[in-house]
């Protein structure tokens, strides 16, 4: 389980927060959310998708919601007329490093091949506050919060804001003609609707490892099933029990990308260098996309935009992760902000 | 105006054209005799030719490391206070790159930018400027380094096209880009015009698929061509040898524009000087501007004939073989006019020439001044389709009305081959047949403004390049060229082979069962010919496979519903025609019917890659070069 330093919240702490307080807070929710998301692509895009197919489509799944816990986050900032955070220089998470707002101590993530190891530590990012069926991590550290409390503090501060507060037009949302599943954020109700999705959908709720619409799995246990080598599914008695077909980790079929691609960068004219640099500037403008659509550019040709450019990405990343066009060159995107081309 | 112009930019850098290799040889188009290894990287001197230089190429074409060089407004050069000196010229940071396309697998030679938008920045990447780049193809390509690393690496060419949609950052610490700003007022265009060359080939090394670009913005008129500069346009003659074209008189085509302002001669030698070692500019001695004078017939100038006007040295502090020049000036010279002899300038034919190593340079207008091109010079049409070209005249570079061009099939700079051999796989299919599908009139006249609509009737070329005797599905449709010209006598200079409407014309498609598209029955040729030329795809998707089509669905409908302006728009390459286009779409929200397996057909067989064949040529261009109906048959 993450904890988030306490100090995230303290602006919400107030009888009646600002509303400024319950933008800062909603910037890190949108970077937080954000921040996972390289990383559990360079774990997806390192697989060969022959050897570890469901191991792929379950980190792509959830690489779909943590895009859409972004959205969601995203709109209600925007229903309460703050700025986005996405595109801006700090916005990038350094890797390795702990999540945005995180306690450093506690975990540092990384960009890494998909390995059990890695794996493992996607099980801390995502171990809901009491795990099923897991022991229940002891509190014990001061001046931390878990995820879940960070939500649970705007969600109580969006309630003393005053009504006015709320952009009741939905005009700069991004609502679910465009994205399965996003909220559109018109008041204190939609906006807590929309986080109470961000926080069930990666931690599941208190009695049953599904999501709050009781179709997919929530993040840890979907990750679990790896740990456990079989797909998680309801058993006779009416629980659930990791009894479905195997889900098996084959390690032949990963990219041999290093481990924090930037931990030494790339030699300057290096031909990963230039790959990876070709790399960021997509990934940056994929940012910058993102940031219009969240801040009024809320078409559909700006989703298709910013589609076409995360299609980019990936196809960038899976050439530079297996070999093309050197096989002698295996290069690991470092997910850093460059808003300038390649040289 | 135009680039051309004392209000521009010089950029310089390197460029990506990170284009896919499979589709190179028309025989891969042939699914019944495609080979798994015909996707895998070619072996040493293509021996054996599999998928070619760069099989896993994603089409795209990026500007890399572009820095402004040197700016100029009327009064001079941009003072070094200006802070346009130190920013950048990049590509969109908010949109998927721009793709580079190939016509036709049968002609390589007008390949096209698509989806390009052009910023220019702060050296942090903040943008100042950004517009949309018309989609435009090559010309002028021609075997420009002496030094030679061996086939495309040799080449040069450039583009030249306009970029609209202009937004403006805050320029106004600028007085160049206020300058620049306030030309475009009124058009709200830019012209921008680029050269390429120095492409590597190497696949190990950090710049392959890269080359160097070297380019300049400037004003553009909204009533001007996109293409092209309304100037003097000096004409070179083939030489004998050479792979692209290779200048008798040592100079490449280029312009130059008499400014109406000033008694200056601005001429582009970008794309007309030869390159020797580190692709430096080549020195062939100080290049004279001269006009013949008119006393004298200038077809055949005597001693004293051509009037001096100006020099551009070779080597000093302006010389143009030394380093960094080509970079500061893209090739463009401001050379001053005698007042005197302006009046002669305007209407006798200009001529640079120079001498070095006991060799003579030269290249002249030709005598009659006229110069006749199609703005944009390809094309893409289905049957029944009625589509128009503008052709501008001019006579020494002033739009010249009234004149009667005439107007011809030409396929000869298309590229085929008769007979097998390596790298190819097969015969390819023959182009420009059959003959009747493009109706044009013979002539046109320009109207007042020198300018000619050429309308084209496109008729149906059928299964002209299907794949063992018409059997086999194969390359949609046709290319054609038609060539236009100066049908009145008179002297008008060398042809530059590479002026002419490059055409593909779509074949007519029908559903097997009208409005009801299934895999089997209409669609599954098409996905697999993609899957087979474009194994990039394979990141995201199996084409040939109708169940992992089935769940991209969303994504397809969305990529082949876009414009082909769009960088996203599928197929990358732009050579899907309408009605199949229509059809896949109609399929795809349709629910996605299976329809009717065909019968196992048994494949066939190609002859095995000859062990001791291998090809002095590198790249794509320089094959496709080689294969030119021109160089079959002589004219």
């Amino acid at each position: 389980m993450i904890h988030l330093k306490s100090s995230l919240i303290a602006g919400l702490q107030a009888k009646t927060p600002s509303a400024d307080a319950v933008i800062a807070a909603l910037r890190q929710a949108v970077k937080l959310e954000h921040a996972t998301i390289p990383v559990y692509l360079y774990a997806l895009y390192s697989l060969d998708e022959q050897k570890n197919a469901a191991i792929a489509a379950i980190l792509q799944s959830v690489v779909v919601e943590e895009m859409l816990h972004m959205t969601l986050a995203s709109n209600v900032l925007a229903a309460l007329d703050g700025p986005s955070p996405v595109g801006d220089p700090a916005f990038v998470p350094t890797y390795p490093g702990p999540l945005p707002g995180g306690v450093e101590a506690q975990l540092t993530v990384s960009l890494a091949p998909c390995s059990p190891a890695q794996l493992a530590a996607f099980l801390i990012i995502e171990q809901p506050e009491d795990p099923l069926h897991f022991k229940s991590v002891p509190l014990t550290e001061p001046d931390t919060i878990t995820i879940g409390e960070f939500y649970a503090a705007i969600s109580r501060a969006l309630g003393e804001l005053p009504a006015s507060a709320f952009d009741p037009s939905g005009k700069r949302q991004v609502g679910p003609d465009l994205m399965d599943g996003a909220v559109v954020v018109t008041d204190c109700a939609s906006a807590q609707a929309a986080l109470q999705i961000i926080v069930e959908q990666g931690e599941g709720t208190a009695t049953s490892p599904e999501e709050v619409d009781g179709t997919r799995l929530a993040h840890y246990y979907r990750f679990l099933q790896i740990q456990k080598g079989r797909a998680l599914v309801p058993d006779a008695a009416g629980g659930w029990a990791y009894a479905g077909p195997p889900i098996v980790f084959d390690p032949t079929g990963v990219a041999g990308v290093p481990r924090d691609p930037d931990q030494p960068p790339y030699p300057p004219g290096s031909a990963e260098a230039f790959a990876n640099d070709t790399f960021n500037y997509t990934y940056t403008s994929l940012l910058f996309a993102l940031r219009d659509l969240f801040s009024g550019q809320n078409t559909s040709a700006q989703l298709n935009r910013s589609i076409g450019l995360m299609m980019s990405l990936k196809g960038q990343a899976k050439a530079m992760m297996a070999g093309i066009p050197n096989p002698a060159v295996l290069t690991g995107p470092s997910f850093e902000y460059r808003p300038t081309p390649a040289a | 105006m135009s680039y051309l112009n004392a209000l521009r930019l010089h950029f310089a850098g390197r460029f990506q054209a990170n284009v896919s290799t499979v589709n190179n040889d028309p025989g891969h188009f042939d699914n019944a005799a495609f080979q798994p290894a015909y996707q895998q990287m070619e072996g040493p001197r293509m021996n054996p030719a599999n998928g070619w230089f760069n099989p896993q190429g994603d089409a795209a074409w990026r500007i890399l490391g572009c820095a402004v060089t040197s700016a100029f407004t009327p009064a001079g050069p941009a003072p070094t206070t200006d802070p346009i000196h130190g920013c950048r010229v990049a590509d969109s940071d908010s949109q998927a790159p721009a793709k580079m396309v190939d016509l036709d697998p049968e002609q390589q030679l007008v390949s096209q930018i698509w989806g390009l938008q052009v910023r220019i920045t702060t050296p942090d990447g903040t943008t100042l400027l950004r517009g949309d780049f018309d989609p435009a193809a090559f010309i002028d390509i021609w075997d420009r380094a002496t030094v030679s690393q061996g086939g495309d690496a040799d080449a040069s060419a450039m583009y030249q096209s306009v970029l609209r949609g202009l937004v403006w950052g805050d320029v106004s610490t600028s007085p160049f880009l206020t300058a620049l700003q306030a030309s475009a007022a009124t058009s709200g265009l830019l012209s921008i015009k680029f050269n390429v060359d120095a492409f590597n080939l190497d696949y190990t090394s950090p710049e392959f698929m890269t080359g160097r670009i070297v380019g300049t913005i400037g004003p553009a008129t909204a009533d001007e061509p996109r293409h092209m500069v309304l100037g003097r346009q000096l004409m070179a003659s083939a030489g004998p040898a050479g792979n692209f074209f290779l200048p008798a008189g040592g100079i490449n085509f280029c312009v130059a524009r008499l400014d109406d302002a000033a008694d200056v001669v601005f001429l582009d030698l970008g794309n007309a000087l030869f390159t020797g070692q580190d692709a430096e500019i080549l020195d062939i001695g100080d290049l004279s501007l001269g006009v013949y004078d008119l006393r004298t017939p200038p077809a055949s100038p005597p001693p004293g004939g051509v009037i001096p006007l100006a020099t551009l040295p070779a080597q000093g502090p302006a010389g143009y073989a030394t380093a960094g020049w080509y970079a500061r000036t893209a090739g463009v010279v401001a050379l001053p006019v005698p007042a005197s002899l302006r009046p002669l300038v305007e209407r006798s034919p200009l001529v640079i020439s120079s001498s070095a190593g006991g060799k003579q340079f030269s290249i002249a207008e030709a005598p009659s001044g006229l110069f006749v091109r199609a703005d944009d010079f390809v094309v893409r049409a289905s049957p029944g389709d009625v589509v128009v070209r503008r052709i501008y005249a001019t006579r020494f570079g002033v739009r010249a009305a009234g004149l009667t061009l005439a107007c011809a099939a030409d396929d000869s700079q298309l590229q085929s081959q008769v007979g097998s051999g390596p790298p190819y796989v097969m015969t390819s299919p023959p182009v420009g047949t059959p003959t009747d599908v493009l109706q044009y009139p013979a002539t046109l006249t320009t109207d007042a403004q020198g300018v000619a609509l050429l309308a084209v009737t496109i008729g149906d070329p059928g299964r002209a390049r299907w794949f063992n005797g018409g059997a086999d599905y194969g390359i949609d449709g046709q290319v054609y060229g038609v060539r236009a010209s100066v049908a009145e006598g008179g002297d008008n200079g060398p042809p530059n082979p590479w002026n002419f409407i490059s055409f593909l014309v779509w074949s007519g498609f029908s559903l097997r069962v009208p409005g009801a598209p299934t895999w089997h029955d209409d669609l599954q040729p098409i996905f697999q010919q993609y899957a087979n030329l474009y194994p990039v795809m394979l990141r995201f998707l199996d084409l040939a496979d109708v169940e992992s089509v089935a769940r991209n669905q969303r994504l397809l409908s969305l990529a082949f519903g876009l414009p082909p302006e769009d960088p996203n728009a599928m197929p990358v390459t732009r050579d899907l025609s309408p009605a199949k286009r229509a059809a896949i779409l109609a399929w795809l929200d349709g629910g996605m019917p299976l329809g009717t397996p065909p019968a196992p057909a048994a494949p066939r067989t190609t002859p095995a890659a000859d062990p001791a064949a291998t090809t002095p040529l590198r790249g794509g261009k320089a094959l496709a070069a080689s294969r030119r109906l021109a160089l079959r048959s002589p004219r």
